[in-house]
């Protein structure tokens, strides 16, 4: 345990900690979504760690593009 | 007398006053200036005052269901600004936020479309000083591109106004018909203002150049002026839930990769908008009541984003990404309330933003809107990715700055302390907050599904970040400019109309030249004639005088004696 502290930070780790329980809890209680594909197991936790890594993608992908110099209208 | 005047009237008279105040004075005058306006709230609903000119009623303040949550929000802001701008010393600053905010909640009060008009056209010529206050190059020219664009989307609204007052012989601010020309004028002129796609340009360009407590103000009243205009003309109009879907959508692309954390902070209020006009679109009352807790969640925790940015900026003297880090031990109340309009909007359960998007979410849910509903839940992670990670992590955290700085101003701790109790107090009291909606509603945003659901989505999307940034997949920030729609008009037009204009005077130079030696060809053939034939040469003797006039007279003697027996 004081291992991953660690190895992690303080922080990286109270948050590793907090998805386990949320995934505890999901399977202690019983979760509905808005909508039927919600209802699947983890959907939340996937959908969320897959977006959050999409818009990092995208948004890295679009830098060599959109991203111009400081002064690229002053010029 | 105070009743016949719109709540917001009298500070945008008593702001005149302003600048004759002693420093201390100043702020105790604009907080009895907001109270007094805030009198208004307690008359109650319907309409309370009209004025005839030219045959036309002025419908000046009219207070409904919908009116009163967004006066409510707006003079809390005011006040809000009053507090976080008491350091600053410069009276120009103060007029314009005073009648600014003034102005946008006596807009909200106008009962038809051409006193809409009016205060539509006085938040933007007041608001442009708060962008000119930047006192820079740049924000001299957005200044002016800011102006321009604003008083265009007055001219669609005044067009809009002037064309159903003609059709109908009254101009009351009510539901209209997106088919006809004029409800699709009007539109128009409300989408400019709440930067609807590729309409969104102006926002993420002046906003940033203002100064510290500027941007507070000026982050609270346009945008969400138009929001309350889209809730009271067009809801339920159907186009509306797939622009603000796209308008939650792209933004997030552009944050990710701005590097001015104000700015970022602007793609972020232009997504938020998203969602507020995704909930107009439905039209349902659960859908409407979530566009108004929304708008008003997300004034008190944008407006502390943007003090907390404000305050390390009024500190450090920059915002950008890249040149901030480590700020924390210097600044940590200000870094503690940032946190907490961080999570406030990115909506963790306790805070102000998940009892407001809650609304939405359900609203979306029960209408069947599947992808909609995807593309938020999408939006919702990108909303952490940019706001609640991004903005609080690269100004307090991140690498070690060599800057050291020193804690905000008082007054600019109290500002966003009180923001911050009010969006946790939201969050915990959500029914006390239910009840000034416009409906009546029995929801509960509490219960397991919902909130286990959101701190998964959550807590993961932020384990994604931890990932990249501890695996150090994420790229360092660059100084650098993002293009934006504002490259459509500031780059690309340019690009052809100036080769056009260029052209054009290349081609005005060649006819100058070519008429130029026509008339001296001919100068010089009539020259030549006339001295060829001594034209000249000939003396001119004191008869051939004579003669010439008693002929001119002859000639005008003729010319009368036409004239009068023509007329005859």
């Amino acid at each position: 345990m004081t291992s991953i502290i660690k190895k992690f930070g303080k922080i990286n780790s109270f948050v590793l900690f907090l998805c386990f329980l949320l995934l505890v809890l999901e399977l202690i209680g019983h979760r509905h979504g808005e909508t039927d594909i919600e209802d699947l197991m983890f959907f939340p936790a996937f959908f969320g760690f897959l977006s959050c890594i999409i818009i990092f993608k995208i948004g890295v992908s679009l830098r060599s593009f959109l991203m111009k110099d400081e002064d690229y209208y002053d010029r | 007398m105070i009743d016949n005047f719109p709540p917001g009237f009298v500070m945008v008279l008593g702001a005149l006053l302003i600048p004759f105040l002693p420093h201390i004075i100043k702020q105790i005058y604009m907080m009895i200036l907001i109270l007094i306006s805030a009198y208004g709230l307690t008359l109650g609903f319907g309409i309370h005052s009209v004025i005839n000119i030219m045959e036309f009623e002025f419908i000046l303040f009219q207070a409904d269901n919908l009116t009163f949550p967004f006066a409510i929000i707006f003079h809390i802001a005011a006040a809000l600004n009053v507090i976080y701008g008491a350091h600053e010393k410069d009276w120009k600053q103060h007029v314009a936020i005073m009648s600014y905010s003034g102005a946008a909640i006596a807009a909200i009060h106008a009962g038809d479309l051409l006193t809409l008009f009016v205060w539509w056209e006085a938040t933007a010529f007041t608001s442009v000083f708060l962008i000119l206050a930047g006192n820079t190059n740049r924000s001299y020219k957005a200044a002016i591109r800011y102006i321009l664009i604003q008083v265009t989307s007055g001219m669609f609204l005044l067009a809009g106004a002037i064309i159903l007052l003609v059709n109908d012989g009254s101009a009351i601010l009510t539901k209209f018909d997106i088919n006809s020309l004029y409800g699709q004028l009007i539109f128009i002129a409300f989408g400019i203002k709440a930067a609807f796609p590729l309409l969104n340009g102006w926002l993420q360009d002046a906003y940033p150049e203002s100064t510290a407590i500027g941007t507070v103000a000026l982050s609270t009243f346009t945008t969400k002026l138009s929001i309350f205009c889209f809730a009271k003309c067009f809801a339920g109009v159907e186009i509306l839930i797939f622009i603000g879907a796209l308008m939650t959508f792209y933004p997030i692309f552009f944050a990710v990769i701005e590097n001015d954390l104000r700015r970022v902070l602007t793609y972020s209020l232009n997504n938020q908008l998203g969602f507020m006009i995704v909930a107009i679109g439905i039209g349902s009352e659960l859908a409407i009541n979530g566009a108004v807790a929304h708008a008003f969640a997300h004034i008190l925790y944008k407006g502390l984003l943007f003090m907390g940015m404000g305050a390390v900026l009024y500190r450090v003297g920059t915002c950008k990404a890249s040149e901030l880090g480590g700020l924390f031990k210097y600044m940590p109340i200000t870094a503690v309330c940032t946190i907490i309009g961080a999570i406030s909007i990115s909506a963790f359960p306790l805070f102000s933003g998940f009892v407001a998007k809650s609304l939405i979410m359900s609203a979306l849910g029960k209408e069947g809107l599947v992808f909609i509903y995807f593309m938020l839940l999408f939006a919702s992670a990108g909303v952490l990715h940019h706001s609640g990670i991004k903005i609080p992590f690269f100004a307090f955290f991140a690498h070690e700055s060599k800057i050291k700085t020193k804690e905000a101003p008082i007054n600019m701790i109290i500002a966003m302390v009180i923001a911050s109790i009010l969006c946790i107090a939201i969050g915990i009291f959500p029914s006390v907050f239910y009840q000034i909606l416009p409906y009546e509603i029995s929801y509960q945003p509490y219960d397991f599904s919902h909130v286990v659901g959101q701190l998964q989505l959550l807590m993961f999307a932020a384990l994604a970040f931890i990932c990249l940034w501890h695996f150090k997949i994420y790229p360092p920030e660059l100084n650098s400019t993002v293009l934006n729609s504002d490259w459509i008009y500031r780059r690309m037009i340019p690009l052809f109309i100036i080769p056009c204009i260029n052209f054009s005077k290349k081609i005005t130079n060649e006819i100058k030249i070519f008429f130029y030696l026509v008339l001296l060809r001919i100068k010089i053939f009539f020259a030549n004639y006339m001295i060829k034939n001594k034209v000249f040469d000939r003396e001119v003797g004191q008869d051939t005088l004579i003669i010439i006039q008693v002929f001119a007279i002859f000639l005008i003697f003729l010319f009368f004696l036409h004239y009068t027996s023509f007329t005859r």
